[in-house]
């Protein structure tokens, strides 16, 4: 098949961070009106060569050529005037300024004397954001729009900018199905219009049901472009990590004999009504539902950060009423929260301070960190977590994210928890260090322990999960064995009033 | 390596002013220079200290990413409670029991007030910027209130006053003083759980609060310290300058906080050491003696250290 002049291309790309290379002449290639992949583990050089074309990053050697023609591209002004726009995973849009603001400032196509003009940016902001699907009115406040929405607005802004390459960085990390689809809708209409869209991502489920082709890297090099229709998960997996793995957990066991270790009964908070089930040992329950849910709402009642209003909690057969997380670890509980970066972890501090973070009340006398015992404690719990010691004094912030998130997760374990709720452990990870966490997960279910899993994947909770807890609006609308359990049967109960 | 390069770094800044003080130092009629000179080097050391101890526990309050203006203030409400009790008559009490009924009520006052701060800002979750704002003109108010506006005199001579002057001024009390907390200091943050927490309070409050660390009773900790450390120096500023003063220690917030950023702590919190806001004050120190040696106009000699604040900075950042 001839193969067009490419829309954009970027040829032996090579940056460098202090003296580590992000990437090595890295190669890729873009088509008018097509979807392409850009897969790779964390720290393969996918976002930094994302950022290099967008002009928030300036490579070191290298070329960048559109329609064919070399091009400057040294500020995210120069990517806009060359027709590229791109979205954030951590979407750079300002939350104090209202939609419209947001798309017209520093905008080329918008006379800025008029930015005050509120007649003049809804005119100008009107059509893209009904050619994204976004209803609000262009004066909403950025910060009174959800996830979803927000993520609609920047490609808005991004289309309105004249971009005829948008980047999209992990868009879906935050989205459940419902607005993850809204957004492959819009995907495939920008396409249509000769839109090309390079799409980074580690779901390979959407990779495969909407990219046209995808470029792997691997240790920032391109291992190679390939048609999706030739090539299959398991391939590309292997070719992302350069060893054979299996995707595939399944746990095999029929928990409900065990005793039970957590009961909540009619569970009432702030954004809670009603919520009862039960948590057996040595048993892994799955927590879905869209965003908004309960989900991590759940799991900040157990943890005592949202006083529990009616309704009781019993750990063990006895009462348990966290005021505090300090009561629910106490207790035996562990939290690892949603958002590794705000919630988890202290980013200046090292890998061993942040590991030892919950525990050093036991690791001190008088006030006094004993720092040999810290360290081997944590020696001998980073090892089973396949974590390499020899970072042991690195400020967390520069570890990959799956790296962070064993820490994070050592953190936890570190205090011997019996119920440990898991808040979407694996989001936004490289496949080998989920792996790792799903392997985690098991060892603890077969320690006996009680393991609540939240996700916003629903293959990831059929894997991982015994049975599988459903919400919808602060509410349990049902729960699934895991053999019973199918994605339509969870999306079904997540999206609808269930009558008991 | 790199890191001993790096710990050099934070020393170049101090390393460039000695030998500019060095070089630029007047001689005396013998030919040997004045700053080098052991009488000038301990006029540093004690000059220093007052602000070198504000700043200590003013490093504590900047990693919990807060910060404490009220501290000159405090330092001048000391000096006049000090003053007070010193100056009044106590027939039962003898002159030891007088001083230390003196200082103990000076720094009961300061500790209380810096723990008014610390558990309006822990428990009312208000901006530590707005509430030590409020409180260094409250403060200032009340030491002002309570003299009247007047500085209270010590004399010289013998009595109780005179007494407790001839002590706490002494170049070994005042450096001896700052030495013995700056070691205190330096160790509790690197090696206890209390120093642990204040970074990791300061480096992410809301992590924080998800490991379940004592957030509000650390913050009230390091105010109060805040407080007790000004009270300190306030009790040694009266010995020194043979007065209670209720407009002493005017902008020393400022120098404080100048000492600690330029020894390397974030503002923002979470990073920094003991043995940096050392660096800085001696820094600072160093810079202001120089320029004083060399009769430098004293409006020039601002100017000449706002320069110096920022190069010290650019020169040490990471």
């Amino acid at each position: 098949m001839p193969v067009p002049n490419p829309m954009l291309q970027a040829l032996d790309i090579t940056k460098h961070y202090g003296g580590i290379a992000a990437l090595k002449r890295a190669q890729f290639s873009l088509q008018a009106g097509e979807v392409h992949a850009l897969m790779g583990e964390n720290g393969a050089g996918k976002s930094t060569l994302a950022k290099i074309i967008a002009g928030s990053v300036r490579t070191d050697s290298g070329q960048i050529l559109i329609n064919g023609r070399p091009v400057t591209i040294a500020t995210p002004l120069d990517a806009q005037r060359h027709g590229i726009g791109i979205i954030y995973q951590e979407l750079d849009l300002f939350p104090n300024l209202t939609a419209g603001e947001n798309i017209v400032i520093r905008n080329l196509h918008f006379h800025e004397g008029s930015t005050n003009n509120w007649r003049k940016i809804d005119a100008f902001c009107r059509p893209f954001l009904d050619q994204v699907g976004l209803d609000c009115d262009s004066r909403t406040l950025a910060e009174s729009l959800p996830i979803g929405k927000l993520q609609l607005l920047a490609i808005a802004r991004a289309l309105s900018m004249n971009a005829r390459t948008i980047l999209m960085d992990e868009p879906t990390s935050a989205l459940f199905d419902d607005s993850a689809n809204r957004l492959f809708e819009r995907i495939a209409a920008l396409k249509k219009e000769g839109v090309a869209i390079v799409y980074v991502s580690h779901k390979m489920d959407e990779i495969f049901r909407i990219c046209d082709r995808v470029t792997i890297l691997r240790d920032g090099e391109t291992i190679g472009t390939f048609d999706i229709a030739d090539i299959t998960p398991a391939e590309v997996i292997r070719l992302m990590v350069g060893r054979e793995i299996d995707i595939g957990m399944s746990t095999g066991r029929t928990p409900a004999a065990a005793p039970t270790l957590l009961r909540a009964d009619h569970l009432t908070t702030s954004k809670l009504r009603d919520v009862s089930f039960e948590l057996h040992r040595g048993e892994v329950l799955g927590i879905a539902g869209l965003v908004g849910a309960g989900r991590s709402e759940l799991g900040e009642a157990l943890f005592g950060l949202d006083p529990i209003r009616s309704g009781s909690l019993e750990l063990n057969g006895r009462a348990f009423h966290p005021r505090s997380p300090r009561d629910a670890m106490n207790a035996g509980f562990a939290l690892l929260p949603e958002d590794r970066k705000l919630q988890g972890l202290m980013l200046q501090m090292s890998v061993r301070e942040n590991g030892a973070m919950g525990i050093l009340n036991r690791l001190s006398t008088v006030g006094f960190i004993r720092s040999r015992d810290e360290q081997s404690i944590l020696e001998e719990r980073f090892a089973r977590l396949a974590l390499k010691a020899s970072q042991f004094s690195s400020p967390v912030n520069s570890l990959s994210g799956g790296n962070q998130q064993k820490v994070l997760l050592a953190k936890c374990l570190l205090a011997d928890p019996q119920v440990i709720f898991l808040d979407d452990p694996a989001r936004g990870i490289d496949v080998g260090a989920k792996q790792d966490i799903y392997r985690i997960i098991r060892e603890l279910a077969a320690a006996g322990k009680g393991v609540i899993l939240v996700s916003s994947e629903l293959p990831e909770l059929l894997h991982c999960c015994d049975r599988i807890l459903v919400l919808r609006e602060g509410r349990a609308t049902a729960v699934f064995d895991a053999a019973e359990a199918t994605q339509e049967k969870i999306m079904t109960a997540a999206t609808r009033e269930v009558v008991q | 390596m790199i890191s001993y390069l790096r710990r050099f770094q934070s020393f170049a800044g101090l390393i460039g002013i000695l030998l500019l003080a060095i070089i630029f130092s007047p001689t005396a009629a013998d030919g040997s220079r004045i700053f080098l000179q052991p009488g000038n080097l301990t006029d540093i050391l004690r000059q220093m200290s007052l602000i070198g101890m504000m700043a200590l526990a003013m490093t504590y309050v900047i990693l919990t990413s807060g910060i404490d203006l009220s501290v000159g203030s405090i330092l001048a409400l000391s000096t006049s409670v000090v003053a007070m009790f010193l100056t009044r008559s106590y027939p039962s009490l003898g002159h030891g029991q007088q001083i230390a009924l003196s200082i103990g009520v000076a720094l009961a006052v300061s500790t209380a007030t810096g723990l008014l701060n610390g558990l309006v800002i822990a428990t009312l979750d208000l901006q530590p910027f707005v509430v030590t704002l409020a409180s260094m003109i409250g403060i200032r108010g009340l030491a002002k209130w309570l003299t009247g506006n007047a500085n209270i005199d010590i004399g010289f001579g013998q009595d109780v006053a005179a007494v407790f002057a001839d002590i706490y001024r002494q170049k070994a009390v005042v450096i001896g003083t700052y030495a013995a907390l700056a070691v205190v200091f330096g160790v509790v943050l690197a090696r206890t759980v209390f120093g642990r927490y204040v970074r990791a309070i300061g480096d992410n409050e809301r992590a924080a609060r998800y490991t379940g660390l004592p957030i509000r009773a650390i913050k009230i900790w390091v105010y109060s310290l805040s407080g007790l450390l000004s009270g300190l120096a306030g009790v040694l500023y009266a010995a020194e300058n043979h007065q209670g003063n209720p407009n002493a220690g005017v902008a020393y917030e400022l120098d404080a906080i100048a000492a600690v950023v330029i020894g390397g702590t974030r503002l923002a919190g979470g990073k920094g050491s003991i043995a940096g806001t050392i660096v800085g004050t001696l820094t600072i120190g160093v810079l202001t003696n120089m320029l004083r040696l060399n009769s430098v106009d004293s409006n020039v000699e601002m100017m000449i250290k706002a320069v110096i604040i920022v190069l010290a900075v650019a020169v040490q950042r990471r």
